[in-house]
């Protein structure tokens, strides 16, 4: 029996069940929590694999997905991490045999995140056949001094091979994450860096300013002195990308992310943009599975606990591993949901925003809008509001006047 | 007691020279206290004082001795404020006492509040008797010890006691030397009670307690008695003395030293070194006393703004104990509400700071400390200025003056040419300089109190690496060539950073301040000016650049909650921002300036 189903039988039986039809989940995203070694930047929960947690783990990981399974019907799927790739192929073997009996292996857009160093041809070619249809590919840099000083994994040529393998193995949609105002980083790495990495000709692109997250080595050595920020310095590797990307004939449709657009109406966002980011930043629900996971369904916040043991202690006993579950009120909901949209290019579709909050946003957030248009950051068009390529720069100010404190 | 064997005195030591130690051991000789019942250090009642090693607060305690000569002595130790701050307290406490022991470290030599306190005890009279303490550490140079008896205070070496209070030596020779030598009081000859209520501490049951030294006639409860400089009559409802905790007596006859209570609500009410006489055949004040008046100012504000009630709460508190510190309303457009601040010096000033952080757990900030200057204007009128703010226009001013101080700087030989560069840095003129021994001399200057005020005695003990040490007294006024600067964020003034400075150094000052403004002023929309201007003329300038952008961080379902808890953190911190035109600052940006 699953999970939900004993939830369900133990529910009051006097209680005719609720006649509202919950609509299936359509997104789901599985946290592998390990890595060959952390990187400096990194605050994401991991560990160093080994064989006996990862078993363990796996075994967690089915139970929580058998939990989630009455309600989901994924159209997309992302493996993230922790390094997913690091797992063998046996282990894959396994994950994709238990998705296959869910019959989950259809869904649109399944994406695995990987590390150059940990792509092996037989494992590429294994996803591509069970339904796999997207690699993430932590590139990161080509420099090889800042791969080193990020304490990444991997090597310069491993990023090229990777990328030609996952080529080899069939997979025609593949995204390229990079780094930016990495410590040491000049103008110039960073300008080859984007040269090299738009050759590969790959359908997506994520690239993003290095964060300095409190409790990771990076953050000691900021803390300590060894470097400055160079916000100024950041500012322009920001728009050599912005230029870079256009260029290569990528689309940006979010701050840190560009697509290629290649059929169809690209008001929303370019085709082979990310499903699955997109639906988070359109408020849509989803699963998250896996030590530190996330999930967010009907207007609930639950997330798990961030580490593997205590993860498959609670699993092992039948009980989801919960470290917190929040839910907002209404407006707050609303007001969390216009922040975070706002970070995509095509803003806020007013009747979509509505038809989700219950909000008419050109009404609740009229003086935010006006200060930000006053500014020239955001635009109000017939159908929608949207902030313009200067205001996307300031998207977190955005946020912070459209947030409802409570 | 009989007038005959009574023995006011008090002990005068540099801080570490072994004046609290002293103490415990005679009050141990004497039987006053049981040794083991001592704490460490016991007449250092505050925490905060047994941590400086200072004493701020001064007890008298009676002991009672049978000397050598088979008589029983009342002798009433005076302790007094071992700080320049404390001048006055030092004063009052003195004008008590007939006689002084004077510490000197044997190991250490003379330093310079021991000449400082030297001065003030020979201006009341005060008969001294010499210790060269400390004798028992190997590295003890006693006829050097001597030598510097002579030299400076024009006492024979011959005429001090050795002494190791921690080892107990000396302590019965101390003890029989106050009785021969320290004259016993005698009575004045005015018709009625005259006493000088030297200090005071409140406590909750009783108000305040005074401590009193009768000088004629006879102080009993039941008594209505005139307050002469306070200018009110209350009725003793009781008098004792300490030993050293409080123990009530009959009386307290001429000579004799104590406290008395008389419902006396807060500490501002009883002015101290005044004379208590009797209401009804009153006798003349006894010399020497001065209103207390503050010498630095500061403004201190909460840093929580609903902190402001429970502030002024707490400082009243702090004043019904200290009746030297003053405070008032006031409020600055960077900071808030808060109070404008009297302090006696810098020690005063950070003791009373320290109390409210720790004792009353106030999160505060207090603003760059000022001095009274003289501002005569150009009518002839003059006026007292402490608060940059209250500057007249320059055009009505004559002249400024500001007060100076007599400031005794003792440092190792090889340390005076950068001694010599500091005082003059800080605009001092040296008046003398003395050979103490082989190895030290003693620097006597004249240099403005505003100076030595923020880091004189800081960079002192850097110079010469903890060996040199330093005191002054007030020497009164000076002309000088003060102007006001002020410090601009976009044209709109801070008013929490303005501050009277010397000319010569108002650019360098306005310069280190607008660079230190830069560093945290955060980045806006929009470039910001920072400007140091005296009068209308700018003489530093920095710029914060606008910022161009304020994410390109990536965030996925995952970061959500953490970013939203994020921004709407940061949200509320603007709320707390103080606007400059167009510019938000928030308030832990001055802060932090202000803690530099």
């Amino acid at each position: 029996m699953t999970a939900a189903a004993l939830i369900m039988a133990g529910a009051d039986s006097r209680q005719p069940a609720p006649a509202v039809e919950t609509p299936p989940v359509s997104s789901l995203y599985v946290h592998v929590p390990f890595c060959a070694r952390k990187c400096d930047y990194c605050a994401f929960y991991s560990e160093r694999a080994n064989a006996k947690t990862i078993e363990r783990y796996l075994d967690a990981l089915g139970r929580e997905l058998e939990m989630f399974a009455p309600r989901l019907k994924p159209q997309t799927i992302f493996f993230g991490g922790g390094t997913p790739s690091l797992l063998g192929a046996a282990h894959w073997e396994r994950i994709l045999t238990r998705f296959d009996q869910f019959g989950w292996t259809r869904a649109a857009e399944w994406t695995i995140e990987s590390n150059p160093a940990t792509v092996t041809l037989d494992k590429a070619r294994l996803w591509r056949e069970r339904g796999v249809n997207r690699v993430s590919l932590g590139i990161q840099s080509l420099s090889v001094e800042l791969l080193e000083y990020l304490g990444r994994v991997h090597s310069r040529a491993q990023a090229f091979h990777a990328f030609d393998l996952l080529r080899e193995a069939g997979f025609a949609n593949i995204n390229v994450d990079l780094m930016f105002a990495i410590p040491g980083q000049t103008m110039a790495m960073w300008r080859e860096t984007l040269a090299e990495a738009t050759a590969f000709g790959s359908e997506h692109l994520s690239s993003y300013e290095v964060i300095y997250e409190e409790d990771t080595p990076l953050y000691e050595r900021l803390k300590a002195g060894q470097f400055a920020v160079n916000d100024d310095l950041a500012c322009e590797m920001y728009d050599a990308l912005l230029e870079a990307a256009a260029r290569a004939g990528y689309r940006q449709y979010e701050i840190s992310n560009f697509a290629r657009h290649t059929s169809g109406d690209a008001t929303e966002y370019p085709s082979l943009a990310c499903r699955h980011n997109v639906n988070y930043w359109r408020g849509g629900a989803f699963y998250g599975a896996g030590p530190g996971a996330t999930t967010y369904v009907d207007g609930v916040r639950e997330a798990n606990l961030a580490n593997t043991v205590k993860y498959c202690d609670s699993l092992e006993t039948g009980r989801r591993a919960l470290e917190y579950r929040e839910q907002l009120s209404p407006l707050a909901r609303a007001g969390e949901l216009a922040a975070f949209g706002l970070r995509m290019n095509s803003g806020w579709p007013y009747a979509r925003f509505r038809e989700l909050t219950g909000y008419e946003m050109r009404v609740e957030w009229a003086e935010e809008i006006k200060i930000l248009e006053a500014k020239g950051y955001g635009v109000s068009e017939p159908d929608r509001f949207r902030l313009t390529l200067p205001g996307l720069r300031f998207a977190d100010w955005a946020a912070e006047l459209f947030l409802r404190v409570e | 007691m009989e007038t005959t064997h009574i023995r006011n005195f008090c002990i005068i030591a540099h801080i570490d020279h072994g004046k609290t130690t002293l103490s415990d051991r005679l009050l141990a000789r004497t039987g006053t206290i049981a040794a083991r019942d001592m704490q460490e250090q016991l007449l250092d009642s505050m925490d905060l004082e047994r941590e400086r090693g200072i004493t701020i607060k001064a007890h008298p305690v009676t002991m009672m001795y049978q000397a050598k000569n088979g008589e029983t002595y009342e002798l009433n130790l005076i302790d007094t404020p071992g700080h320049v701050d404390f001048t006055y307290e030092v004063s009052r406490s003195l004008s008590a006492c007939e006689g002084a022991i004077l510490i000197i470290d044997a190991a250490q030599g003379v330093e310079a509040q021991t000449v400082a306190n030297f001065h003030l005890a020979m201006k009341k009279g005060l008969e001294i008797i010499p210790v060269i303490n400390k004798i028992d550490l190997p590295h003890a140079n006693i006829p050097q010890a001597k030598a510097q008896l002579e030299e400076i205070f024009a006492i024979t070496g011959d005429s001090a006691i050795l002494a190791s209070a921690k080892e107990g030596i000396g302590i019965e020779e101390i003890l029989e030397a106050v009785i021969s030598r320290v004259p016993a009081p005698k009575p004045t000859g005015a018709p009625s009670l005259q006493a000088l209520g030297f200090d005071s501490y409140f406590d909750t049951f009783k108000g305040v307690v005074t401590h009193v030294r009768v000088f004629n006639g006879e102080l009993r409860a039941g008594m209505h008695v005139r307050l002469l400089h306070s200018d009110r009559t209350v009725e003793i409802k009781e008098v004792g003395s300490f030993n050293p905790k409080p123990y009530t007596r009959p009386a307290l006859t001429v000579g004799e030293t104590g406290f008395f209570t008389a419902n006396i609500k807060s500490a501002l009410d009883v002015k101290m070194g005044d004379t208590l006489t009797d209401s009804k055949n009153p006798s003349p004040v006894l010399p020497g006393f001065q209103e207390i008046h503050p010498m630095v100012f500061s403004g201190i504000y909460p840093i929580n703004t609903a902190d402001y009630e429970h502030l002024k709460t707490n400082l009243a508190k702090l004043q019904l104990n200290d009746s030297a510190f003053v405070f008032q309303a006031e409020t600055s457009v960077a900071l808030g509400f808060g109070f404008r601040c009297g302090f006696l010096g810098l020690l005063h000033l950070e003791i009373v700071q320290e109390r409210l952080r720790r004792e009353y757990d106030m999160d505060i900030i207090a603003t760059y400390p000022s001095v009274i200057y003289h501002i005569t204007l150009t009518d002839g009128t003059m006026k007292e200025i402490d608060n940059p703010a209250f500057l007249p226009e320059v055009t009505y001013i004559e002249r400024i003056e500001e007060p100076m101080v007599k400031a005794f700087i003792i440092c190792p030989n090889e340390n005076i040419g950068d001694m010599m560069a500091l005082i003059s840095e800080k605009r001092g003129s040296i008046l003398q300089t003395e050979t103490l021994d082989a190895r030290r001399v003693m620097l006597t200057s004249r240099t403005p109190l505003n100076e030595i005020l923020i880091d004189f005695h800081d960079r002192i003990k850097s110079i010469t690496r903890g060996y040199g040490s330093m005191d002054y007294e007030h020497d009164g006024y000076a002309v000088s060539d003060m102007v006001k600067l002020d410090m601009l964020v976009n044209s709109d003034p801070v008013d929490a950073f303005s501050c009277i400075v010397h000319r010569d150094k108002a650019e360098s000052r306005g310069r280190a301040l607008a660079a230190k403004l830069k560093e945290v002023i955060p980045h806006q929309q929009y470039a910001v000016a920072i400007q140091a201007a005296i009068g209308g003329k700018i003489v530093a300038r920095e710029t914060v650049s606008a910022f161009r952008k304020d994410v390109t961080a990536k965030c996925y379902g995952g970061d959500i909650t953490r970013k939203r808890k994020l921004l709407e953190k940061q949200k509320e911190g603007k709320k707390r921002m103080k606007a400059f035109g167009t510019v938000n600052i928030p308030q832990e940006a001055f802060i932090e300036v202000l803690k530099a």
